[in-house]
């Protein structure tokens, strides 16, 4: 395992300073940070950062994309998140479908969908996630039989962020039934508009009481041939690569950043104790920072650093919630989503939604075993 | 890493595995030092290493002296490495005064030190100096006159009352009495060359040790856990157990390449906020890592001639050395406070330095 430093080029500073400067113009001065990458749906601040060229900029010129790298990726997001900027409509689809359609998607679908992703225009909900199905996705019961010219999709999807604001999910389902011993066979992913006939959405209310969460019944769902994504029997190889992707990125530490920020904001001075609990969260960001952008740096390069990947979300979402826990005990208050005070107010949402950090993109544990078993190898 | 300093680790990590062996550290438990080890660093320049040629030092730069002190954390070598070039060597270069021969150590003012100088009298008293019985000077910040002064004190002068770390490192009491220092110990001392730039220093040292210490600690937790064998399996199988493994890999690679950036960016000073965080991570990384593994280990990790207790009795003195990690949190929450809620993403965002 290596974390070799880097250091951002000039042309990477000038991009960062160009994203500061357009995010100082466009966020007013009032604006509620979001939290995170599913802080807030936004589609008009998503078609906005797009026109920029700031979405959709891993994915080639030729499919309207950017043609960027991997670090200037990096150093777009990060600044979004720590200003708390709306990237929700198009985050997941920038971050894990376009990669995905990328890598195993027809050069038809290449053509139908990242245009529209690249516009932040065209957005994607994950369908992996089931009643009986979570951290263990083989076991997924979700299943797609033949007719002619596709396949009808029967099954539930669970969990599914945003379904009823997004346009399509790419569904992992059994495309054959599951042999003995070989449970990661035969399963594929295949791409759902959802807003096709025999789709039902309904919400399943996130425990702060929002609209985040749904439940997405597909009943003989008709997918025609041209929406499998990937080969026939591969779509286990593939969520799990596509889950590599979207591991180490600064979504993966920076999601309660805007906290501190109010937190010090509202401060007229700090006490002894004030100043150590915002050092060490400080120091703490930026170290995590050093790893995450290394990782950047080293796919830009070529490496494929699973493993490494891995601690640096374990690392990272754990930080996330501390500094919820640490600026709670250092505020002595009482939490209100209500409050006057934009620091109380976004701690009492911070507390509500932070617990799913360490679940969404695999589960802490899971990441544990992945990282381990790169360790020991 | 650049090729010279790759190279530099390369020979030194040769070094240190032939005269610093898990053997010979419990060996010079007893003196507190290697004496064997020393005079191979020094036959070799290492530990004059980022004083420049021309004062009478190896040359490089701070991020090569680190490099060397990750290496010789690793193998918890028991010399004052730190000490002599990074610390005291830089204070009497940078005032023009002479590097003697043998090991140095340094002081940066501690709480109830006292230094006081006229002309060339010095009574001091410090306390905790790092292998200061061993050193043949101890260097020193004094205030005199309304002036600064780096001064150069032969530890033959003092009375030395030992002291030691949890790892069996001399960390010992020094004391002069109106003692006439010779003609070439003391020099005013350049803007920069305080106290709290020998601290900063010596913080810069330790997480660099620290980062060290945790790599091999990774390693001998990996290694162990894949060979010891419970309920018919490896412990490693056991998902408890390779929570540990990764508890300690994570926080070994943040804390090294904190200290790894830190050092990288002292061009030539280190940046008070670089050392800051990577000190604060490495105490923070020792605590956690040195506890997951020592639950990894068992018992066999409780006793003296195992490797894991050498490094991690230093993981528990280091940490605290040149300020723990609420001292230097607090101080740089202080600073980053000082600015404003609208600089503390720019400041957190700042990282190594093309």
């Amino acid at each position: 395992m290596q974390f070799a430093p880097t250091a951002l080029s000039p042309a990477e500073e000038a991009l960062r300073a160009e994203v500061r400067e357009f995010l100082a113009a466009e966020l007013p001065p009032d604006h509620r940070p979001a939290l995170g990458f599913a802080g807030r749906h936004d589609p008009e601040f998503s078609r906005t950062l797009a026109e920029r060229g700031w979405v959709g900029m891993a994915i080639p010129q030729e499919y309207g994309g950017h043609g960027r790298s991997a670090v200037d990726r990096f150093v777009v997001a990060e600044e979004l998140l720590a200003a708390g900027a709306p990237i929700g409509a198009h985050f997941v689809a920038d971050r894990q479908t376009a990669p995905a359609l990328l890598h195993f998607g027809t050069e038809e679908q290449r053509r139908r969908f990242l245009p529209g992703i690249a516009a932040g225009e065209v957005y994607f909900s994950l369908g992996m996630s089931e009643p009986d199905s979570g951290s263990d996705l083989a076991s997924v019961r979700t299943r797609a039989t033949r007719v002619e010219g596709g396949w009808t999709v029967t099954g539930t999807k669970v969990w599914t962020s945003e379904a009823h604001r997004n346009h399509f999910f790419a569904v992992l389902c059994r495309t054959s039934p599951m042999e003995e011993g070989r449970k990661h066979a035969g399963l594929s992913q295949l791409v759902v508009d959802l807003s096709a006939p025999g789709v039902r959405i309904s919400p399943i209310p996130y425990l702060d009481g929002s609209h985040h969460f749904n439940e997405v019944a597909l009943e003989e769902v008709f997918v025609p041939d041209d929406m499998v994504l990937g080969e026939l029997g591969s779509g286990w190889q593939q969520v799990t690569s596509e889950l590599a992707y979207e591991r180490s990125g600064p979504d993966r530490w920076l999601s309660t950043f805007p906290v501190l920020r109010e937190w010090l904001r509202e401060r007229p001075g700090v006490t002894d104790d004030e100043a150590a609990v915002l050092g060490r969260l400080a120091g703490r960001a930026r170290a995590i920072r050093h790893l995450s952008l290394s990782v950047a740096r080293a796919l830009d390069a070529g490496a494929a650093p699973a493993v490494e990947a891995a601690l640096v979300k374990e690392v990272g979402t754990r930080f996330e919630q501390d500094l919820v826990e640490a600026l709670r005990e250092a505020a002595g208050t009482e939490l209100d989503q209500g409050s006057g005070s934009l620091f109380c107010s976004l701690l009492a949402e911070a507390v509500l939604t932070s617990p799913s950090y360490t679940l969404r993109g695999g589960t802490t544990e899971v990441l544990r075993s992945v990282a381990a078993k790169g360790l020991a190898a | 890493m650049s090729d010279d300093r790759q190279m530099l680790t390369e020979v030194a990590t040769g070094l240190f595995r032939d005269l610093c062996t898990p053997e010979d550290v419990v060996a010079a438990e007893a003196t507190g030092w290697s004496e064997r080890l020393w005079d191979a660093l020094a036959g070799s320049g290492f530990p004059t290493v980022s004083v420049p040629e021309a004062a009478g030092g190896s040359g490089g730069d701070v991020a090569d002296a680190c490099a060397l002190l990750t290496v010789a954390g690793r193998f918890a070598a028991p010399v004052p490495l730190a000490e002599t070039g990074l610390l005291a060597g830089w204070a009497l270069a940078a005032a023009g005064l002479e590097l003697p021969e043998g090991p140095l150590s340094v002081a940066v003012g501690r709480p109830g030190d006292t230094v006081r100088l006229t002309g060339r009298r010095l009574t001091a008293r410090l306390s905790r100096v790092p292998w200061g019985g061993r050193s043949t000077r101890v260097v020193a910040v004094a205030e005199s006159g309304g002036q600064r002064f780096v001064v150069s004190a032969p530890t033959a002068a003092a009375t030395v009352t030992p002291g030691r770390n949890l790892a069996a490192e001399p960390r010992d009491t020094l004391v002069w009495d109106d003692v006439e220092l010779p003609e070439d110990a003391v020099a005013p001392a350049p803007d920069g060359v305080d106290p709290a730039a020998l601290r900063l220093r010596g913080a810069l040292a330790r997480s660099a040790q620290i980062a060290g210490a945790l790599a091999r600690v990774t390693e001998l937790s990996v290694r162990y856990t894949g060979e010891r064998q419970q309920f018919g399996r490896p412990i490693a199988r056991f998902q408890a157990v390779q929570a540990h493994l990764v508890t300690i890999a994570e926080e070994a690679q943040l804390a090294g390449l904190a200290a790894q950036v830190a050092a990288l960016n002292a061009r030539p000073d280190p940046s008070f906020d670089d050392v800051a965080a990577a000190k604060a991570a490495a105490g923070e990384a020792a605590t956690v890592a040195a506890r997951a593994a020592h639950q990894a280990h068992g018992a066999i990790g409780m006793t003296k001639e195992y490797e894991l207790g050498q490094l991690t009795r230093r993981l528990w003195s280091w940490r605290d050395e040149f300020g723990g990690e609420r001292c230097w949190s607090r101080e740089l929450g202080r600073r980053l406070a000082a600015e404003g809620a609208d600089a503390l993403w720019p400041r957190i965002s700042t990282g190594l330095l093309a």
